[in-house]
């Protein structure tokens, strides 16, 4: 053995830019959250390369996980090539060495804005959803302590209440994304602001699925084979959002979450928001081979 | 409901209520000083004495807003423990939810205000579980409807009603699960004589149709005397004299009750 | 590829970055150099809200931002966390301060005296706008005063607890240099720890600072602030060599004010705060929040909660320029509700009593 074996070389920063020190805290918050399913973890956030809300908290939990190995697909509303989705894959390429895709069956770990892929994930796969606000009971109750508190007492009445509310004044529940979810009977999440459409994926699945904000320093997890229920009355059934019918004007794929683009003539023309979904579907069309895999979604009915 | 109002009362062996040796200070103030009291299921006990006596400090351990430092309280009611002081915070939540309603003085610590009156009283039954939403809509009309609350305001935010209607609002909050218990802090108390009155005959109405055990506190003999079949009089944190309502207003024996009588009359 | 991304990428993102780089021009260590000697009170107030004592980094990060203060200071702290630590400093004393500058407005002379220092306070601020026509401002000369201050001085708040008139401190128990709290590496829960709080506000963003002190000094807060102690000094590193020997690293700039507020209780209530770098306006409006935290209700402007979130730099800058991300896939999803909502009216389904609109609470994205 000799001294230069033993001694690393100086690097300006340590693999996958965050520092050990840094890592080991992520490390233990991460089991915390996967052993408390939906339960927020409160954690230090370092300051990264990129301003607060700009998905810091999803890249700090995407940079304790990679590895060289990783094959990491990043989107943001669904696309792969949005301005911030390219940035974040760029930096997390660059800092561990890991390969870029946009593949969502090819990825081992996806780092998300808003969505979740179209394709069916699987238990080698890591979902994490960059989270804004993680706090489901913020509209209820802005100060943290309390809402803290109102968590440990499984005290979710005023949620309840609002949706109740809701009905009451429009005939239906109006919660839009981040529609808030019971994870594993006991704690209530916000999935953070996807659609609906993508509440149900997180139910009982495969993959394992990290929820993460940089700016409040909160991280929560869906471990696989968990419950997710969306919150809603026995006799007002939840519902996702009436895409099911829609068709892709580019790709021509029915039946999956669209994008709305309103067109000059006043009507409207729809775009399936997975945009490598899409991809596949057009190249399939042109005669390459469809490499599309099994999405959770057929028809526009969503298959368990 | 007229069988109700002639059967004659039967004060059964059981109290429901049982308080035995309760004190609490506040600092170096004693606000109780070693009370207990029992209330018998389906009876109405008042509460009366002058702004300090303690009346409000009982009834908020009543309600377990706050905890004694000294003392036992016990619900002759199935699964609950002996003390429920000792309760922790999540059952000490569920209990009230289930088991005891409570009607304030001041409508802000009993309501949401900006949420709907329906709404209101549907938050009680989402606590205790109910996930239905027309058993939510049903049940919070007919509390309302108990409370002679009228139903075309039902989705007005109590903020917009006046005190009368916000106390019908707290009383279908406090009834809406047919609680065990309904505690009445001066429920009448700031409301023009008309309304007060209006608000005692539908609590009166409910008690002899529902048959409700109340504690009601009052600076206002005459709200007790209306309401109440048992009268304790509390005078600086102890109980200075009980007994049946009309004992103690025709003949009051402690001096300080004696001063209370005559000045109301 | 038989598919082509329509919206721009990586391009795109490219030659934003240079279009703001040409605004800046080409940076060089001479540039960086006249920054630092040349604005040494921003420099200053970037290397507070950083919580990072190093002028040299802190020009650069103005150079590299064009002077966006908010960029400049999320650059250097995300610097700052790539950056090992190498040991804890020693607790500094008030007495052992360097000090420049010491003002109390509670008395008209205190042990150790009041001494001016460095300030613009008695001066007339006029624009110098011959500079730009040619002739140059030249300041006068320092000085020297005959009979040279101390360097060190007294603490007033300890004068005061000698007669009474401050409350004792709390016995402090011996906390190992690895055990302070340290808000950089373990997130804040509330109520704080004291170390949290006055670590938050020492790093928390001037402006937001001011507003929130501001607001409490106007009667939005339940005690008007009297500055006890103003201290603009320097402080001694000392730290530790492995071989045992007690050295010092040099020195740092720092800011610290102490507020009382009188009148409240048998005794006179302290408000504290401190910072890297000289900037008043910030320590003695972070010491009026202290001051007023205490006996704050839940959810005004004074609460610790309340003032600690929302002076954050670096987050609250970061949430308000994130909302030009798209959001399209939230707002489709609202849209779909809203339109299930208004096919119900137009289907004359059952109307349900209509509910106040203003009471409109949905968990925030």
């Amino acid at each position: 053995m000799t001294l230069a074996k033993l001694t690393r070389t100086w690097a300006p920063m340590a693999y996958g830019f965050l520092d050990g020190q840094a890592k080991r805290e992520m490390r233990r918050k991460m089991l915390k959250a996967i052993a408390v399913p939906g339960c927020q973890m409160p954690y230090a956030s370092r300051e990264v390369p990129m301003a607060r809300g700009w998905g810091t908290g999803g890249l700090q939990v995407t940079l304790t996980l990679i590895q060289p190995e990783d094959r990491v697909k990043v989107i943001d509303q669904g696309a792969d090539d949005s301005v911030n989705a390219a940035s974040i894959r760029r930096f997390l390429a660059r800092v561990s060495g890991a390969a870029e895709t946009w593949d969502t069956q090819d990825a081992s770990l996806i780092q998300s804005r808003h969505r979740v892929p179209e394709e069916r994930l699987g238990a080698d796969q890591i979902l994490i959803l960059q989270v804004p606000n993680p706090e489901p009971l913020r509209g209820v109750e802005p100060n943290m302590s309390t809402a803290r508190q109102m968590h440990a007492d499984a005290d979710y009445g005023r949620l309840w209440l609002t949706l109740y509310e809701q009905i009451v004044r429009s005939g239906r529940i109006m919660q839009g994304a981040a529609y808030p979810a019971l994870v594993n009977g006991r704690h209530v999440m916000t999935p953070s602001p996807i659609p609906r459409w993508d509440v149900e994926k997180l139910h009982m699945a495969q993959h394992l699925t990290f929820l993460s904000a940089g700016r409040e320093k909160r991280l929560h997890a869906v471990p696989p084979f968990t419950s997710v229920t969306p919150l809603a009355f026995d006799d007002v059934p939840f519902k996702v959002e009436a895409h099911g019918s829609l068709t892709c004007h580019r790709s021509g794929i029915t039946g999956q979450f669209m994008n709305e683009l309103p067109q000059s003539d006043g009507g409207a023309l729809y775009e399936v928001s997975d945009s490598h979904l899409g991809i596949k579907a057009i190249r399939a069309r042109d005669g390459e081979p469809d490499t599309t895999g099994p999405t959770w979604y057929q028809d526009g009915s969503f298959r368990s | 409901m007229t069988l109700h109002r002639l059967a004659p009362r039967i004060v059964t062996a059981n109290p429901l209520l049982t308080l035995s040796g309760v004190t609490r200070r506040f600092g170096t103030l004693t606000a109780l000083d070693e009370v207990s009291v029992e209330v018998f299921p389906g009876e109405v006990l008042g509460i009366v004495g002058e702004s300090g006596s303690g009346k409000s400090t009982l009834l908020r351990l009543m309600n377990l807003e706050d905890a004694p430092d000294a003392g036992v309280y016990s619900l002759n009611l199935p699964q609950t423990p002996g003390n429920l002081f000792a309760l922790d915070r999540f059952d000490r939540r569920m209990l009230c939810a289930l088991h005891i309603g409570i009607v304030y003085q001041n409508p802000h610590l009993g309501l949401r205000m900006g949420h709907s009156s329906s709404g209101n009283v549907a938050e009680r039954l989402l606590i205790a579980g109910e996930r239905r939403f027309s058993v939510l809509r049903g049940k919070g009309q007919q509390a309302l409807e108990a409370s002679e609350f009228p139903l075309e305001r039902m989705d007005s935010p109590p903020s917009e009603l006046s005190g009368g209607m916000q106390q019908r609002v707290q009383l279908a909050k406090a009834i809406a699960l047919e609680p065990a218990l309904l505690l009445l802090d001066e429920p009448t108390t700031g409301l023009d004589v008309s309304v007060q009155a209006a608000v005692l005959d539908t609590l009166k109405g409910l008690q002899r149709d529902r048959r409700i055990t109340i504690v009601i506190v009052s600076h206002d003999l005459g709200v007790i005397r209306v309401m109440a079949d048992r009268v304790m009089v509390m005078r600086h944190g102890r109980v200075v004299e009980q007994g049946l309502s009309d004992q103690v207003f025709q003949d009051p024996q402690h001096p300080y009750s004696q001063q209370l009588v005559q000045a109301k009359l | 590829m038989a598919y082509v991304a329509a919206r721009g990428g990586e391009r795109a993102i490219a030659e934003a970055e240079r279009l703001y780089r040409a605004m800046t021009g080409p940076i060089d260590a001479n540039r960086v150099e006249q920054l630092q000697a040349a604005l040494p009170w921003l420099i200053d107030r970037v290397m507070g809200e950083a919580s990072l004592s190093a002028p040299e980094m802190a020009a650069l990060a103005l150079a590299q931002t064009g002077g966006d203060l908010y960029e400049a200071v999320l650059v250097l702290r995300a610097w700052r966390s790539t950056q090992p630590r190498l040991a804890t400093a020693a607790p500094v004393l008030q007495e052992a301060l360097f000090t420049h500058r010491r003002i109390s407005a509670a008395f008209k002379d205190i042990p150790g005296g009041q001494i001016l220092g460095p300030t613009l306070d008695y001066s007339h601020r006029v624009l110098e706008t011959a500079v730009l026509t040619g002739r140059d401002f030249v300041p006068e000369p320092v000085t020297p005063a005959a009979d040279p201050a101390p360097a060190g001085q007294p603490s007033l708040a300890e004068w005061q607890r000698a007669q009474g008139l401050v409350s004792a401190l709390p016995a402090t128990p011996y906390v190992a240099p690895e055990d302070i709290p340290d808000i950089t590496r373990e997130p804040v829960l509330f109520p704080a720890p004291r170390a949290h709080r006055l670590q938050a506000l020492a790093r928390a963003d001037t402006g937001g600072t001011l507003a929130l002190g501001y607001a409490a000094m106007r009667g939005y807060g339940n005690a008007h602030p009297t500055v006890n102690e103003l201290r603009l000094a320097e402080a001694e590193v000392m730290v530790r060599h492995p071989s045992r020997s007690f050295f010092s690293a040099g020195r740092v700039k720092v800011s610290q004010a102490e507020v009382v507020s009188k009148g409240r209780a048998d005794t006179l209530e302290l408000g504290f705060a401190a910072t890297l770098g000289w900037n008043e306006v910030k320590v003695i409006a972070a010491a009026t929040l202290d001051l007023n935290a205490a006996k704050a209700p839940k959810g005004s402007p004074v609460e610790e909660e309340f003032f600690l979130y929302h002076t954050e730099p670096v987050e609250a800058s970061g949430f308000c320029i994130h909302f030009k991300l798209p959001h399209y896939v939230t707002f489709q999803s609202s849209l779909d509700a809203m339109r299930g909502a208004s096919n119900r009216d137009a289907k004359g389904e059952a109307p349900l009593p209509v509910a106040p609109a203003e009471h409109q609470t949905e968990p925030a994205e």
